[in-house]
C-alpha cells in the first residue's frame, strides 16, 4: 500500500436511514433477544398450555401481587421517557433525576421478584415447570439487572454533563432497551401468570 | 515485554487465566456461603472458569476498551484510527477494527478450523475403511464424528462466509468500512474463544452426541458435553453479533444511487441470510442453556423423572438449525452470482428472481424445521404439512439454478479456476438438492433416516455446495486482497481433483444408506466393506487436493504476477479500487448510476468514483 493510495481519513457520507446506525443495530440485537425468550417461551407453550402440566406442588400462581411489580415496570417506562424528553443544554440534572427514579423503580420490580422466588416454594430443580418458570423469569431478570446497570451508566455519564440535544444516541439505546424489557415482562406476566393452562 | 500491557495477544495469556481465577474464587466463596456441597464441585468451577476466561481473553485483546472509556463517562474520540487498518502483518494478530484485516483473520482462522475438522475426518475414515476396530474406539469415534460435525459448522462454514461477506461488502456499496468496526473486531476474536472451548473437550473426553447433542444422552456424557454447549453459544453470539453489522451496513451505508434493485446478488444474500441468522440462532442458545442447566445446575428440562419433554429440544434445536442450512448455502448462492455473471461477462438473467428467491428461501426456511423430525415420534399430523412446505422450498432454489444456466447461456465463459468451481457447485449442489427433495417425501424419509442416505446428502449441499462456492470465492477475489493472481494451472488441479474426489467420496454413500448402514457407528456389516474402503481412498485425496489450494494461495501472494485494479474485468465496485484496496476504501462517495451487471452494454457503468468529495460534507454523529 503506497502512500499515494493511502487514504488517511474516512469519506463521509450520509446515512441512508432515518434512524441513527447504532439505534437501528439495536433494535436489530433486540429483535435477537426477543428470540432468545422466543426458545424458553416454545418450551413453556408446550409444557404448560400443550400439555397442561401443573407447577409443582399445585402452586397458585401470585397473578394479584405480581400485577403490583408490572404496574411498577410500566411507570419505569415512562418515568425513562421523561428522561428523554427533559433533555436541554444546560445541564443534565433532570436527566440524572429521571434516569435515577427508574433505576429505583427498577429495582423495587426486581426486589419483589427475588422476594417472590422465595416464597414460591419450589425451586429449578423441582421439575420441568420448575425448571421453565426460574429460567423464563430469571432470564427477564437478568435482562433487568443490564438495565438497571445501564440505567446507572446513563446516570454516570449525565453526572458528567455529556447528554445534549446533539448528542445522546447513548441515552436513547438506553431507554429503548429498557422499553424492550417491560414489553417482555407484560407479554411474560400475561401468558405465565394470567393465561390459565390447559 | 511491555507487550503483555498492552491489548495483544500476549496480554490475554494472562488476563484470560485471571478471570478464570477470579470467576473460580467467587463460585467457591459463593458456594461455601450459601452451603451448596461439594464446594469443589469440578464441573460448575470449569463451567465458570471457561465462560470468565473467554470474557477475559475479550478484555485482554483490548476489545471492550473503548466501551470502558464510555462507561467511566471519559471523552471519546470517534476520529481515533489507531486499532484501524493493516500496516504491517502484526496487526493480523491484534483487535483491528478495519473490516479488510477482520476480513482475512476470518478467512485464514476458519480454514485452518477446516482443516482441523478435516483432519478428525480423515482419522475416523481410516477407521472405517476397514470392518472391525483397528484405530479408535467407539467412546473416541462418537466424539470425532461429533467435534468433525460442530467444528465444521460452527467455526469453519458459518462464520468463513462472514469472512468473505466482511471483506467484499463495504468495498461492493461503497462504503468505508462495516456500520460498527469494534463490534465486528469482537466478533471475531469470539471465534477463537469458542474454538478453544470445543476443542479443548478433548481433555475432557469430547462430547459424543453428534453435533445435535440431544438429550437425554447429553445429561449422562462427560464433562466434554457442556463445553460443546458452551462452545456453540459462543459461536452463535459472534454470529448474531456480525449479522446485526451487516443488516445495518447494507440498510444504512450504501453509496448514494444504489437502491436495493442496484445492489449486487452478493450483498442482497448476505442481508437475507444476516436476517435468518438473527431470528434464529438465539433459538439454539436457549436450548442449548436448557440442557446446559439440566447437566450443571440440576433442572429437568429433558428428564424423564422431573416431567420434562425430550422431544421439545428437538424442535427448539432444529427450529434454528434449519435456518442455519440456509445460513451455509445462501452467501455462497451470492458468490455464485458474482462469479458465474464476471467470468461469463454476461448481467444475471433473472436479477430480481434471484433476488426476491433469497428472501423467500429465508422466510420458508422457518417453516421446515420438523422434516429432521420425522421418525422422532412427533405429533404425526405435523409430518404432512412440513413435507409440503419442505418440497415448496425447492422451488426458489431451482429459480436461482436456471438464472445461472441463464447466466451462462449465450455468454462466453472464461474458465478460471473461480468460474470452474462456481460451475461445478451446480452439477454437485443440484445433486445434493435431488436427494433433499426425496428426503422431503415422508415415506422415504422414514425408510431411510439416520443411515448414510442422509449423510450423502447434506455432504452433497455442504461440500458439492456450500465448499465449492468458498472456493469459487477465494480465487475469484484473490486478486482483489493480495494484488497477484494465483496460479490458473494449480488451481485447475486443484479443482478436477477436488470435484472427482468429492463425488467419488460421497456418492457412494447414497448406496450405503440405500443398503442399510446405519450413520454415526464405527463399525459395520461385511457387505458395506468394499464402498467403505472407496470412500476413505477417495476422503484421503479429498483432504490431500486441499494442500495443492493451500500452496497455491501462499506461494502466489508473494511471488504470484502482480494484478492491476480489474484482472476478471467485473463491474462491481470493488474491482473500482487497487488490488488491495487503500486502508479507507474510497476516495470520496461513489455515486451509483447504474445495475451492477450491465456487461456487454456500450459505455455503460456501475458506478462513478470521484476523487474528491463533490458538494459540502455532512457530518454524521
Amino acid at each position: 500500500m503506497s502512500a499515494a493510495t493511502d487514504h488517511s481519513a474516512p469519506q463521509i457520507q450520509p446515512y441512508r436511514t432515518g434512524l441513527r446506525p447504532e439505534i437501528l443495530g439495536l433494535i436489530i440485537f433486540l429483535v435477537s433477544e426477543a428470540a432468545l425468550f422466543g426458545a424458553f417461551f416454545m418450551y413453556y407453550t408446550n409444557l404448560r398450555v400443550l400439555k397442561g402440566i401443573p407447577w409443582p406442588g399445585d402452586f397458585d400462581i401470585p397473578a394479584d401481587s405480581t400485577s403490583i411489580n408490572t404496574l411498577i415496570l410500566v411507570l419505569s417506562s415512562f418515568t425513562c421517557e421523561f428522561a428523554l424528553l427533559s433533555l436541554d443544554r444546560r445541564k443534565n440534572g433532570a436527566v440524572f433525576g429521571w434516569l435515577l427514579l427508574t433505576f429505583l423503580l427498577g429495582a423495587t420490580f426486581l426486589g419483589l421478584q427475588v422476594h417472590e422466588y422465595m416464597i414460591v416454594g419450589f425451586t429449578p430443580a423441582d421439575q420441568s415447570t420448575g425448571a421453565i418458570f426460574f429460567t423464563l423469569t430469571g432470564l427477564h431478570g437478568t435482562h433487568v439487572f443490564i438495565g438497571l446497570v445501564l440505567l446507572l451508566l446513563g446516570m454516570i455519564r449525565a453526572l458528567a454533563g455529556r447528554w445534549s440535544p446533539e448528542r445522546h444516541s447513548g441515552l436513547l439505546a438506553i431507554s429503548i432497551y429498557w422499553h424492550f424489557v417491560d414489553i417482555v415482562w407484560v407479554i411474560l406476566f400475561t401468558v405465565v401468570y394470567c393465561l390459565p393452562s390447559s | 515485554m511491555t507487550a503483555v500491557l498492552k491489548p495483544t495477544l500476549a496480554r490475554c495469556l494472562w488476563v484470560a487465566p485471571a478471570f478464570a481465577a477470579l470467576a473460580i474464587l467467587i463460585t467457591v466463596a459463593a458456594r461455601s456461603l450459601v452451603g451448596m456441597t461439594p464446594v469443589l464441585q469440578e464441573s460448575t468451577l470449569l463451567t465458570v472458569a471457561y465462560i470468565a476466561g473467554g470474557i477475559g481473553f475479550i478484555v485482554g485483546i483490548g476489545g471492550f476498551d473503548y466501551w470502558f472509556t464510555w462507561m467511566r463517562g471519559g471523552e471519546l474520540d470517534p476520529n481515533d484510527h489507531s486499532q484501524h487498518g493493516a500496516h504491517s502483518w502484526g496487526d493480523y494478530f491484534k483487535f483491528n477494527t478495519d473490516h479488510k484485516v477482520i476480513g482475512i483473520q476470518y478467512i485464514v482462522f476458519t480454514f485452518i478450523m477446516f482443516l482441523v475438522g478435516g483432519m478428525f475426518a480423515e482419522i475416523f475414515r481410516s477407521e472405517l475403511a476397514n470392518p472391525g476396530q483397528q484405530v479408535v474406539t467407539n467412546q473416541q469415534y462418537n466424539g470425532l464424528i461429533s467435534q468433525h460435525g460442530v467444528i465444521m459448522i460452527f467455526v469453519f462454514m458459518v462464520p468463513v462466509f462472514a469472512g468473505i461477506g466482511n471483506y467484499v461488502i463495504p468495498l461492493m456499496i461503497g462504503a468505508a468500512d462495516m456500520a460498527f468496526p469494534r463490534l465486528n473486531a469482537v466478533s471475531f476474536w469470539l471465534l477463537p474463544v469458542a474454538a478453544f472451548t470445543l476443542l479443548s473437550s478433548f481433555m475432557f473426553g469430547s462430547f459424543d452426541g453428534g453435533w445435535t447433542g440431544y438429550p437425554t444422552l447429553s445429561e449422562q456424557s462427560g464433562y466434554g458435553m457442556t463445553l460443546y454447549q458452551l462452545g456453540v453459544q459462543l459461536a452463535g453470539a459472534s454470529s448474531i453479533a456480525t449479522a446485526v453489522n451487516f443488516l445495518v451496513t447494507i440498510i444504512a451505508m450504501r453509496a448514494p444511487g444504489m437502491t436495493l434493485f442496484r445492489m449486487p446478488l452478493l450483498v442482497w444474500a448476505n442481508l437475507a441470510t444476516s436476517a435468518l441468522v438473527v431470528a434464529a440462532t438465539p433459538f439454539i442458545a436457549g436450548a442449548q442453556f436448557m440442557a446446559m442447566f439440566d447437566r450443571e445446575m440440576g433442572t429437568h428440562f429433558f428428564t424423564v423423572a422431573g416431567n420434562g419433554d425430550t422431544l421439545v429440544y428437538q424442535h427448539i434445536f432444529w427450529f434454528y438449525s434449519h435456518p442455519a442450512v440456509y445460513i451455509m448455502i445462501l452467501p455462497g448462492f451470492g458468490i455464485i452470482s458474482e462469479v458465474i455473471a464476471t467470468h461469463a461477462r454476461k448481467p444475471v438473467f433473472g436479477y430480481r428472481a434471484v433476488a426476491f428467491s433469497s428472501a423467500g428461501i429465508a422466510i420458508l426456511g422457518f417453516a421446515v424445521w420438523a422434516h429432521h423430525m420425522f421418525a422422532s415420534g412427533m405429533e404425526p399430523w405435523l409430518r404432512v404439512p412440513i413435507m409440503l412446505s419442505t418440497l415448496l422450498i425447492a422451488i426458489p432454489t431451482g429459480i436461482k439454478i436456471f438464472s445461472w444456466l441463464g447466466t451462462m447461456w449465450g455468454g462466453v465463459l472464461r474458465m478460471t479456476t473461480a468460474n470452474l468451481f462456481a460451475i461445478g457447485f451446480i452439477f454437485t449442489f443440484v445433486i445434493g438438492g435431488l436427494s433433499g427433495v426425496m428426503l422431503a417425501v415422508v415415506p422415504f424419509d422414514v425408510s431411510i433416516t439416520n443411515s448414510y442416505f442422509i449423510v450423502a446428502h447434506f455432504h452433497y449441499v455442504l461440500f458439492g455446495g456450500s465448499i465449492m462456492t468458498i472456493y469459487a470465492g477465494f480465487y475469484h477475489w484473490f486478486p482483489k486482497v493480495t494484488g497477484r493472481m494465483y496460479n490458473e494451472v494449480l488451481g485447475r488441479w486443484h479443482f478436477w481433483i477436488t470435484f472427482v474426489a468429492m463425488n467419488l467420496t460421497f456418492f457412494p454413500m447414497h448406496y450405503q444408506g440405500l443398503e442399510g448402514m446405519p450413520r454415526r457407528v464405527a463399525d459395520y456389516a461385511p457387505q458395506f466393506a468394499w464402498s467403505n474402503m472407496l470412500i476413505s481412498i477417495a476422503a484421503f485425496i479429498l483432504g490431500a487436493s486441499t494442500l495443492i489450494f493451500v500452496y497455491n494461495m501462499i506461494h502466489s501472494a508473494r511471488h504470484g504476477k502482480k494484478a492491476g485494479a480489474n484482472p476478471w474485468g467485473g463491474l462491481t465496485l470493488e474491482w473500482m479500487l487497487s488490488s488491495p484496496p487503500p486502508i479507507f476504501n474510497f476516495p470520496a462517495t461513489p455515486r451509483v448510476i447504474g445495475g451492477p451487471y450491465r456487461y456487454g452494454e456500450e459505455g455503460a457503468k456501475h458506478a462513478i468514483v470521484p476523487e474528491v468529495e463533490p458538494a459540502t460534507v455532512e457530518t454524521t454523529v
